[in-house]
Formats: structure tokens, C-alpha cells, sequence
């Protein structure tokens, strides 16, 4: 029975295997590099999540149980180095940096509400606790700029959070909203995205077993360049779908505006299912380059679904996904 | 200043920066892994950026010319246009050459050339290749100083194709373009407007003069 039980658990898409991925950096490596350039105010804002990891239940960084020589992820420091916020700066070694400029996550409210039952406003620890603590998941991860990474988030299943708010019978959509704090983040006193950044699934979508809302990874709470304190993860999306630093949860009858959506509907489609079919109109989706791997890490094909199809093909029988791209 | 725009003036000064532009954003990071953790397409952009900068900064100096004609400075920089200018190509060429690195094989360049960004980028680099070949003396001579002019007005035209490349490449990337066409536009409205305002207080002076030759007894 018990090993029928790990067996399931072995076929689960999120447990990738070690050869699919990438070497992980040694972790004392980062701190060296924090040192010898003195960022002491990086450094002052790593101690402090550190800190705040005990207190949701996280293990410490140096817990052993991990075994980092053995599992193979794309490197933390690229993780953590290597992504679009655009609220933290256009280009991707920026947020790294801005999002660390005093910028506070904790403490941080999240608000769930709308079309359900169970209207919530509450601590992401509290959150945490209230749907049963955490678990750790490797998901890969594309972005609709053609490159790609194998993360392991620590968070829990959405539909746990669906559960909980218990939507109502006209509840069709799920909104997702960041944060909107244009005092402390110059990027929102401009108007040129229609700030916050808002996201969308379909209830069904959100009520998919993928579907998974991080407030870590790698076994560390999410650092503010990751969109912390919590996050939605959809790894069958384009990453933009995927929205960071959430405040806000709302169930809604209608399709809900996107923010790349609104910026340009012909480019990014409410849907964002990764596709190697169908090409973004300015580059090609049907490869990724893998990202950490070094100079010449190379290009891989894109799967369907980002290789969940398995997981999550039934949710689209019969769309046409060149319309609904 | 007289100091300064001789040091500026020097050909071994426009060289060290030219050549250190290419040290400072590509090869120091290439070597201490600054280049982050995708280092082929920070190349990529670099290059692209480094060019298409290069290019504005020799289609600058025009109207800046015009507009401080006194400047000790900008006439010594000025006698590195050629430099400057043909440094746009080579760059040009780099960022291709990153371009089919980046891709990966042949199969997927001749792929990438199925989106119109890249057909941008391809006429751009085209026109400064074609631009690049010609700057030198033996092709002002061949062609006649009036037509090679007339053949290097084409810089205006890659400019504007090149940060239209550069606008539809990625995500966004309209904010990052619009810092070179808006202050390039700028220039040359501002150079115009000097012309024209010169143009008309002359004649204005000459309508003055004869004026005041026919009210004259």
C-alpha cells in the first residue's frame, strides 16, 4: 500500500525527474559574492527574510533534509537573479536590485473576495496555517520570451484557497491583483501600464491541481524580486500569467481585464497556455532557451502545455486554441 | 576646455572609447560573469544597444553642430564621425552574429527570419554595411562629394528603421526606444528651427534694406 501510495506520488507531473534539470550553484557561493561586494543592504534584506522564514514554518536554508548536491533546479541566484517585474525595472537583472530599495512585504494583507461565500482578509502566515501549511513542488516555468527554468516553489494547491472562499454558482472567473503602491515603487507613478497588475483564470482553471499559490522557493520565502510575500504560480501559462506580490482575490462572473492583455490583446491572449504551435506575431514560441546553464546551455523544444497536457489538457477539449491563444 | 576638446579631438581618444565601450559592456562581464544568467542574450542586447546608440550619437552631432556652432567640444568629437559611424556597423555585425549564436542552428535562424523584426534589423544592418564600405576617402572621390552625401543621408533612414527593430523585439521594448527617437527628433526639430529662423531674420534684414533703399528719396 505504502508503495503504491509513493508511486502515484511519483507520477505527479511537478516530480521531474533529477536529469531534466539543471546543477544547483552552491548556495555559500551567493553569500561570498554579497560579501566581497559589500551590497550590505541586499545582504540586510536576505538576513531579514531569513528570519521571517522560522516563523511561517519554513525550513532554515542550511536544513539538511534538502540534499542540494542531489537535486538538480535551474540555480537559485538565477531564480532569484534572472526575471521580469516590470514594476521593479524593464529589464531582468533589475528587479533583483530595485525590488530591494526598501521596498516592504511584511507585514502584507492579502484580501479574498467577490462571488464567494467566505470573504477573507488576512496575513499570509495566517494563510498559510488556515489551508494547512506548505509543500514544495519542482515546476517548470516558460516565458512567453522564449526561455525557461525548473523552480521548486514552496506554496499550496489554489484550490485550496477556492475551497475555502467557497465561490458562488456565478462565480466563473478568478481576479488576481498585485500590489499598488506607487509611494515606494516609482514605476506605478507612470501611466504607462495600467497599474496594478491584474491576472485572470477561469474558476476551473484555478480549481486545477497545478494550479498553486508560492509564498517560497527553494525552501526560503519568496524574496521581493520573486514577488513576494505570495504569488500565483500556473506553470502551464506563460509566465506573465503567473502574477507576483498578490493583495487581492476576487471571484467575478465576467472574463476579467489582464494587464498585457489590455496593453496588447493581439500579442498576449487571456489564455497564455504555452503553445509551440502558435507563434507570439514578433518570435517563435516553439523553442526555450534554458536559462542558467551557462553560455552555451542551448535551446530545448517548447512542450505543449509546457508539458502538462496531461494535467491539464481536458480543461480546453475542444477550443480552438489558435483563436483563444 | 582648449585642453579638453584637443584630448577629446584625438583619434586615440575616440579609438579607447569605441574599443572601450566593447570592453566595458561585453568582454569585462563576459570574464567575471557579469552577464547574468543568460550571458548569450545579454551579448545579444549589448551589442544592439551599443550599435544602434553609436549610431545616434554620429546622427547627433549634425544638429549639434548647427545649434552650438562655437563649441569647441562637439567640433572635436565631430572629427570622429567616421569612426563613430562605421563602429555602429561592426557593432551591427556583432549583434547578428549574436543573433545566429543565439538561435542556435542554421534551421532556426532561417526560422527567426519569419518575423518581421528581424527583417527590420536585416535592412538596417544592410543600409550600414552598405555605409560602412563607403566611409572612406577613395569612395568620396569616386562618387563626387555630392552624391556620397547624398548615400550617407541613408544613416537617417536606418536610424528610424533600426529603433523601430529595436521598439518590436521584445516585450515592452517601445520604453527603452523612445529614449533614443524622442531626444534624436528633438534635434532635428531644433536644427531646423535655428535654419529657418536664421533663413527668415535674414531675408527679413534684406526686405529691411531694400525697404528702407526704395522709401529713400
Amino acid at each position: 500500500m505504502a508503495t503504491q501510495k509513493a508511486n502515484f506520488a511519483h507520477d505527479r507531473a511537478w516530480n521531474l525527474s533529477d536529469e531534466s534539470v539543471t546543477p544547483e550553484v552552491d548556495y555559500l557561493r551567493r553569500r561570498e559574492f554579497l560579501r566581497i561586494f559589500g551590497l550590505g543592504l541586499a545582504a540586510s534584506a536576505i538576513l531579514r527574510v531569513d528570519s521571517r522564514a522560522t516563523a511561517i514554518g519554513f525550513p532554515d536554508s542550511l536544513n539538511g533534509d534538502y540534499k542540494l548536491d542531489r537535486i538538480k533546479l535551474t540555480p537559485e541566484d538565477s531564480v532569484t537573479g534572472y526575471n521580469n517585474f516590470y514594476e521593479w525595472g524593464l529589464s531582468k537583472d533589475q528587479p533583483k536590485e530595485q525590488a530591494n530599495r526598501g521596498w516592504r512585504t511584511d507585514p502584507w494583507k492579502i484580501e479574498i473576495g467577490g462571488l464567494c461565500a467566505n470573504p477573507l482578509k488576512l496575513g499570509v502566515e495566517e494563510l498559510v496555517k488556515t489551508v494547512g501549511g506548505i509543500e514544495r513542488r519542482n515546476y517548470r516555468h516558460r516565458c512567453v520570451e522564449a526561455w525557461s527554468m525548473v523552480i521548486p516553489w514552496d506554496g499550496f494547491p489554489l484550490a485550496k484557497l477556492v475551497d475555502l472562499a467557497q465561490p458562488k454558482p456565478e462565480a466563473k472567473y478568478v481576479k488576481f491583483a498585485s500590489f499598488f503602491d506607487p509611494t515606494n515603487c516609482p514605476a506605478q507613478r507612470s501611466n504607462e501600464f495600467p497599474w496594478p497588475y491584474t491576472e485572470g483564470l477561469t474558476i476551473d482553471e484555478a480549481r486545477n491541481e497545478l494550479a498553486f499559490i508560492a509564498t517560497g522557493l527553494y525552501g526560503k520565502p519568496l524574496r521581493n524580486q520573486n514577488g513576494a510575500p505570495i504569488r500565483l504560480v500556473v506553470p502551464w501559462k506563460y509566465g506573465f500569467k503567473s502574477a507576483k506580490s498578490l493583495v487581492k482575490i476576487e471571484f467575478v462572473a465576467d472574463q476579467p481585464k489582464t494587464l498585457w492583455n489590455e496593453m496588447a490583446p493581439n500579442e498576449y491572449g487571456f489564455y497564455a497556455n504555452v503553445n509551440p504551435n502558435v507563434d507570439h506575431p514578433r518570435w517563435s514560441q516553439k523553442s526555450e532557451r534554458i536559462i542558467g546553464a551557462g553560455f552555451f546551455s542551448g535551446k530545448q523544444p517548447t512542450l505543449m502545455f509546457n508539458g502538462y497536457e496531461k494535467q491539464v489538457g481536458d480543461l480546453y477539449a475542444g477550443m480552438d486554441l489558435r483563436k483563444n491563444f | 576646455m582648449k585642453i579638453l576638446s584637443k584630448v577629446v579631438g584625438h583619434k586615440l581618444f575616440a579609438l579607447f572609447v569605441i574599443v572601450g565601450i566593447g570592453l566595458w559592456f561585453l568582454l569585462i562581464p563576459a570574464f567575471t560573469g557579469g552577464l547574468g544568467a543568460n550571458p548569450l542574450e545579454k551579448i545579444l542586447h549589448q551589442t544592439g544597444e551599443i550599435s544602434i546608440w553609436t549610431l545616434g550619437a554620429v546622427l547627433g552631432l549634425s544638429p549639434l553642430r548647427v545649434l552650438f556652432p562655437q563649441s569647441r567640444l562637439i567640433a572635436a568629437v565631430n572629427r570622429h564621425r567616421r569612426m563613430i559611424g562605421v563602429s555602429a556597423c561592426v557593432y551591427a555585425l556583432l549583434h547578428l552574429s549574436a543573433h545566429v549564436l543565439y538561435e542556435g542552428s542554421w534551421d532556426r535562424f532561417v526560422q527567426s527570419l519569419s518575423k518581421p523584426f528581424i527583417w527590420y534589423g536585416l535592412s538596417g544592418l544592410s543600409i550600414l554595411v552598405v555605409l560602412g564600405l563607403t566611409s572612406n576617402n577613395f569612395s568620396i572621390r569616386t562618387l563626387g562629394g555630392r552624391n556620397w552625401k547624398r548615400l550617407h543621408r541613408l544613416a537617417y533612414v536606418a536610424a528610424a528603421i533600426l529603433i523601430y527593430h529595436q521598439a518590436i523585439a521584445g516585450k515592452g521594448h517601445w520604453q527603452i526606444a523612445r529614449w533614443l527617437l524622442f531626444p534624436l527628433a528633438a534635434l532635428q526639430i531644433a536644427r531646423l528651427t535655428k535654419i529657418l529662423a536664421v533663413k527668415w531674420s535674414a531675408s527679413s534684414r534684406t526686405m529691411a534694406i531694400l525697404g528702407a533703399a526704395t522709401d529713400s528719396p
